[in-house]
């Protein structure tokens, strides 16, 4: 008897160790951050796609800038919703720079740099295969994101999987559609100047996709939270 | 007394009350959090999550930093070194005592 009530100790300490790290996107801001994001850089690549080739749209400085101006809002932005709402309501936490952190952080890159390097091949030696040779590197880094968001955040929050069900599904779905439908989100020009307009329009799908699920999940939490929650009254502790 | 009733026995009085292991836990996994932050993860009151904190404090396991927050007065708190280390020192006989 006393042995089992050990173990149920071990479980429970072991679990609440993990809190705080579900606890940073318990309003939803992190999703938010991940939407807007996404859902910028797919408006910049719809404006490139469906513009002239000689449009400020396809200039590496209007990129950069318009690079510069959405992570610093989104970083404002996340920063004064979590001072204005997120601690006076629920408390504030400052984390540790773990290795589990870094390692993600490192995955994600490396994820990120292989679709890079698999757009940049592409194009540099033009090679034209069937709709698959773009589609799928898109729908795997969209698994990717699965995994990561089922770690960091499904976790926590039971119909969080429902959400990370859709994004494992829109990934699939991408990879499958033929690939006129997925030249044509393309557009009249790539993306990337020097990429075949199915390409462009296999990372235009899977960013607006993705970018969309996550600003609704976010939203879904923020008011959710909201509603959970009230500010804290002003007494001594 | 058998070797795990032995190690149970030895085990840090401090940090094994329930109130306060739930604390230390949740400490060791951040750098700092607020009292209200502990408040709503382990829904103790604030008169329990004072005393306890108070115990953790005393036994040189917790530090606790009063300040501000723009005007609202906010209480920072977090593990020492010799905090982790019994955490850690707690969880190893724990784990060894099962």
């Amino acid at each position: 008897m006393q042995e089992h009530d050990e173990v149920t100790k071990i479980n429970q300490i072991e679990s609440l160790m993990k809190r705080p790290v579900l606890y940073n996107n318990i309003d939803g801001v992190g999703e938010l951050g991940m939407g807007f994001m996404l859902l910028g850089f797919a408006l910049l690549s719809w404006l490139q796609a469906n513009s002239p080739r000689n449009a400020i749209w396809h200039r590496m400085d209007v990129f950069v800038v318009w690079v510069g101006l959405m992570l610093l809002g989104i970083h404002y932005g996340s920063k004064a919703i979590k001072e204005y709402i997120t601690y006076p309501r629920t408390g504030f936490v400052a984390y540790r720079k773990l290795k589990s952190t870094r390692l993600s952080a490192l995955v994600l890159g490396c994820a990120t740099a292989v679709m890079g390097i698999a757009f940049a091949a592409r194009s540099h030696w033009d090679i034209d295969g069937s709709h698959w040779g773009m589609t799928t590197p898109a729908a795997l880094i969209g698994l990717v994101f699965v995994l990561f968001y089922m770690f960091h955040i499904a976790r926590a929050v039971p119909w969080k999987w429902a959400v990370a069900a859709a994004m494992a599904i829109c990934s699939v779905v991408i990879a499958m559609l033929p690939a006129g439908v997925v030249g044509e989100v393309g557009g009249s020009t790539s993306a990337v100047a020097t990429l075949p307009e199915r390409n462009s329009g296999a990372w235009l799908l899977f960013i607006t996709i993705y970018g969309t699920i996550f600003l609704i999940s976010g939203g879904i939490s923020f008011v959710l939270y909201m509603r959970r929650t009230q500010p804290a009254a002003e007494t001594a502790e | 007394m058998n070797l795990k009733t032995r190690r149970i026995a030895e085990l840090d009085r401090v940090i094994h009350e329930p109130g306060r292991l739930m604390i230390v836990a949740l400490l060791s996994a951040v750098e700092q959090a607020d009292f209200l932050y502990l408040q709503h993860e382990t829904e103790m009151n604030k008169g329990t999550l004072s005393s306890h904190l108070s115990r953790l404090e005393e036994a040189g396991y917790v530090e606790v930093v009063k300040t501000y927050r723009g005007k609202i007065p906010q209480t920072l708190l977090s593990l020492t070194a010799e905090g982790r280390q019994a955490f850690q020192q707690y969880r190893r006989r724990m784990k060894e005592a099962l």
